[in-house]
């Protein structure tokens, strides 16, 4: 056994905590805040990160990317969760979209769309959740409906992230309401200019930009934008969203966090009750195997029966992300609840704490996950 | 990275796991509470393993070794002091022990005996006679005479990590019999695993044990290349993590098994309570996190972000 991640993924954990330290400014919260310069601190950081090839470092290079070991892009999610992911809303077209498109995509769909994800140029939104349907997805109600050689899409979608800043989306639509369940969607590609959309911002603790009605009425696609085979939509969703089925490395910032909090409070650390402080003790013990599950999953990631050691992974590490809020609120007392540049370590306690309450809901329930442990342990009943 | 055991362990451990089967598994345990020569039996299983040859502070191989037999020992809560003897020093057992409430599991075995606490203060042992207790049937109460020496640090750490792995072991085995026992078991027409409830808790438990078993094997697999202060950590956090994840599996199987769980002719009740003397000894969950406070300062207890620890002059 050996837990070395390898020099040039060390090597590369020294680079981008240089790069953060010398272009992303200190109290950066990420890319979905009220203040504009935020959104334009990430999206000239993708074009730094996609000239020097680490913006879609998992890529292979002839789609632009960096080609880099699985190590390495292990090393790229924790630094970049760990500092607020400074890549913003880049992510999505990089961990699922742009491998989505390597595997299913026609000549002219890779042509198009690859080479502009990895120079960081564009936005991807996940038009999935529905109202009517959220972890539920072959549920969908949106329909694709046959219009002379395309389709006319009309329905709701919900939750969904990055829509106002989103240049496209790949959208999820019912293109046979009578076939059997899972040959019911098929998945689309919409640039979100397009007649017939209207995204409307929802307001959430998250803060902006996190959450997002799409409403689409009569929107007209052409068969040259479908993802994979009309009809095959769900499979293609189940297997892009596996290539991501490893998820954020929320480990990683919330040992920043502890980190950076203890530096804060130097020798007064000592003077925090000693409840508080086996608590801290307990939570970077539970981190540490959070990210020892994470590594675990990585290494299986070839191995399609390993599913479970995923959502083993993201059960520990979505609980840890609550745990490190709620330790910290608790350190901090009343000033928790302040925000902005003069609050504690700049407003990102207060910021972890409000995200954090998303960390069992987003990209799969908690409760699923355990569906998925529990049926990997005990077979399906 | 490689995060899987080297293939030549996971052959030993297969080969361990079926010897002390043979030897007769938890039930064995069980019936050395009254026969005592089953636990000069359950030495000879050990010997056959080669147990008893294997230099856990000299070779990571043997280390390695040692560690799954541990875990094979814990799954069956094989009745014999492995780890104490494992860690034998001039031939006498290395007891691990709290001075406050000195006992050691086995201490009425014949040979020589000595003690340490977590500090690696070391002791002479006199054991007294078994209790005859529900809960840690081989303890046995003993008195120390004044510190007389020390122990090395490193050997306080290897006992700390060898008795986690038999923790593992235990966890392990007594998942698993509550996986058998709530698919077959039928309530309402249905098997047990069709609840829902009774996924979830499985699915928690079952998050719980793989979390400490990759935590039990990054902590064997350094101990022999970090510096002091952070192997010493590293032992606290495994023992510590080892305790408090069989408290919350060994609920959910008594939960899960109902009535049966209470019973001696089930596995999970014998199991649990051989198992009790590592849980709770040599000092509570919440003693070990308190000891480990300093090491939150100091970065011993390693994170992403720790400034290196310098390795100590030798």
């Amino acid at each position: 056994m050996d837990y070395d991640l390898g020099t040039d993924a060390a090597e590369l954990r020294t680079r981008l905590r240089d790069l953060i330290s010398t272009h992303i400014p200190e109290g950066f919260l990420g890319a979905c805040t009220d203040d504009p310069k935020d959104l334009a601190t990430t999206e000239s950081f993708c074009k730094m990160l996609a000239s020097d090839g680490l913006l879609a470092l998992a890529w292979p290079k002839e789609h632009g990317g960096g080609g880099g070991s699985v190590w390495q892009q292990t090393v790229l999610r924790e630094e970049m969760w760990a500092h607020h992911e400074p890549r913003g809303a880049q992510y999505m077209g990089i961990n699922w979209v742009g491998p989505a498109l390597m595997r299913y995509g026609t000549a002219a769909q890779k042509d198009r769309h690859l080479s502009a994800i990895a120079a960081g140029e564009v936005i991807w939104c996940q038009g999935f959740s529905e109202p009517e349907a959220g972890t539920d997805l072959a549920s969908l109600r949106t329909r694709a409906v046959r219009s002379g050689d395309g389709w006319q899409i009309t329905g709701q979608k919900v939750w969904t992230s990055y829509a106002q800043m989103a240049s496209w989306c790949v959208l999820a639509a019912c293109t046979d309401p009578d076939a059997p369940k899972p040959k019911r969607l098929s998945l689309f590609l919409v640039p979100m200019d397009r007649a017939g959309i209207t995204v409307r911002p929802i307001r959430s603790m998250l803060g902006p930009h996190h959450l997002n009605e799409v409403f689409l009425d009569g929107v007209e696609v052409s068969p040259y934008e479908v993802l994979g085979e009309v009809g095959d939509g769900w499979r293609v969703m189940r297997e892009a969203l596996a290539f991501e089925r490893v998820g954020i490395a929320r480990y990683a910032r919330c040992e920043s966090l502890l980190h950076r909090m203890q530096t804060e409070l130097g020798d007064d650390w000592n003077t925090l009750p000693e409840s508080i402080r086996t608590r801290w003790v307990r939570a970077l013990i539970d981190l540490r195997i959070a990210r020892l599950l994470a590594y675990r999953a990585v290494s299986l990631q070839d191995d399609p029966t390993a599913g479970g050691a995923a959502s083993a992974a993201r059960i520990a590490t979505t609980t840890c992300d609550q745990q490190v809020a709620e330790l910290l609120f608790d350190v901090l007392g009343p000033s928790a609840l302040d925000s902005g540049m003069s609050a504690p370590l700049h407003g990102a306690i207060e910021d972890h704490w409000r995200y954090a309450q998303a960390a069992t809901v987003a990209s799969g329930t908690i409760e699923v996950q355990r569906m998925l442990v529990a049926r990997e342990t005990l077979g399906d009943h | 990275m490689k995060t899987a055991l080297p293939e030549d362990i996971a052959e030993f451990a297969a080969v361990a796991g079926k010897r002390l089967a043979r030897f007769g598994g938890v039930q064995a345990a069980l019936r050395a509470e009254t026969e005592d020569q089953l636990r000069h039996d359950a030495r000879t299983a050990l010997s056959d393993l080669g147990a008893f040859e294997l230099d856990v502070r000299g070779s990571t191989e043997d280390l390695l070794a040692a560690a799954v037999l541990c875990q094979a020992v814990g799954a069956t809560a094989l009745p014999y002091p492995l780890v104490d003897e494992l860690l034998a020093i001039d031939g006498a057992r290395l007891a691990l022990v709290n001075p406050a409430t000195p006992r050691i599991d086995h201490g009425d075995l014949a040979g020589d005996w000595i003690a340490t606490d977590l500090d690696g203060a070391r002791y002479q042992v006199r054991p007294s006679t078994r209790t005859a207790a529900k809960l840690g049937p081989f303890l046995v109460p003993a008195t120390l005479s004044q510190a007389d020496g020390t122990v090395s640090a490193a050997d306080v750490d290897l006992h700390l990590t060898l008795g986690s792995w038999r923790i593992v072991g235990a966890v392990q085995q007594a998942l698993e019999i509550t996986r058998q026992h709530v698919v077959a078991r039928m309530q309402f027409g249905k098997p047990l695993a069709e609840f829902q409830a009774v996924r979830f808790t499985i699915a928690d438990a079952s998050v719980a044990a793989r979390g400490l078993y990759e935590l039990a094997k990054y902590t064997i697999s350094r101990m022999e290349s970090s510096p002091a202060q952070v192997r010493s950590a590293d032992a606290l956090v495994l023992r510590l993590k080892a305790t408090d994840t069989a408290r919350q599996v060994f609920r959910a199987a008594h939960q899960l098994l109902g009535a049966l769980g209470f019973c001696d002719e089930s596995d999970v009740s014998v199991l649990d309570r051989h198992t009790q003397p590592l849980v709770r000894l040599p000092v509570s969950t919440e003693a070990l996190a308190i000891r480990l406070l300093p090491d939150v300062r100091s970065d011993a207890l390693e994170t992403l972000f720790s400034e290196p620890v310098a390795a100590e002059p030798v």
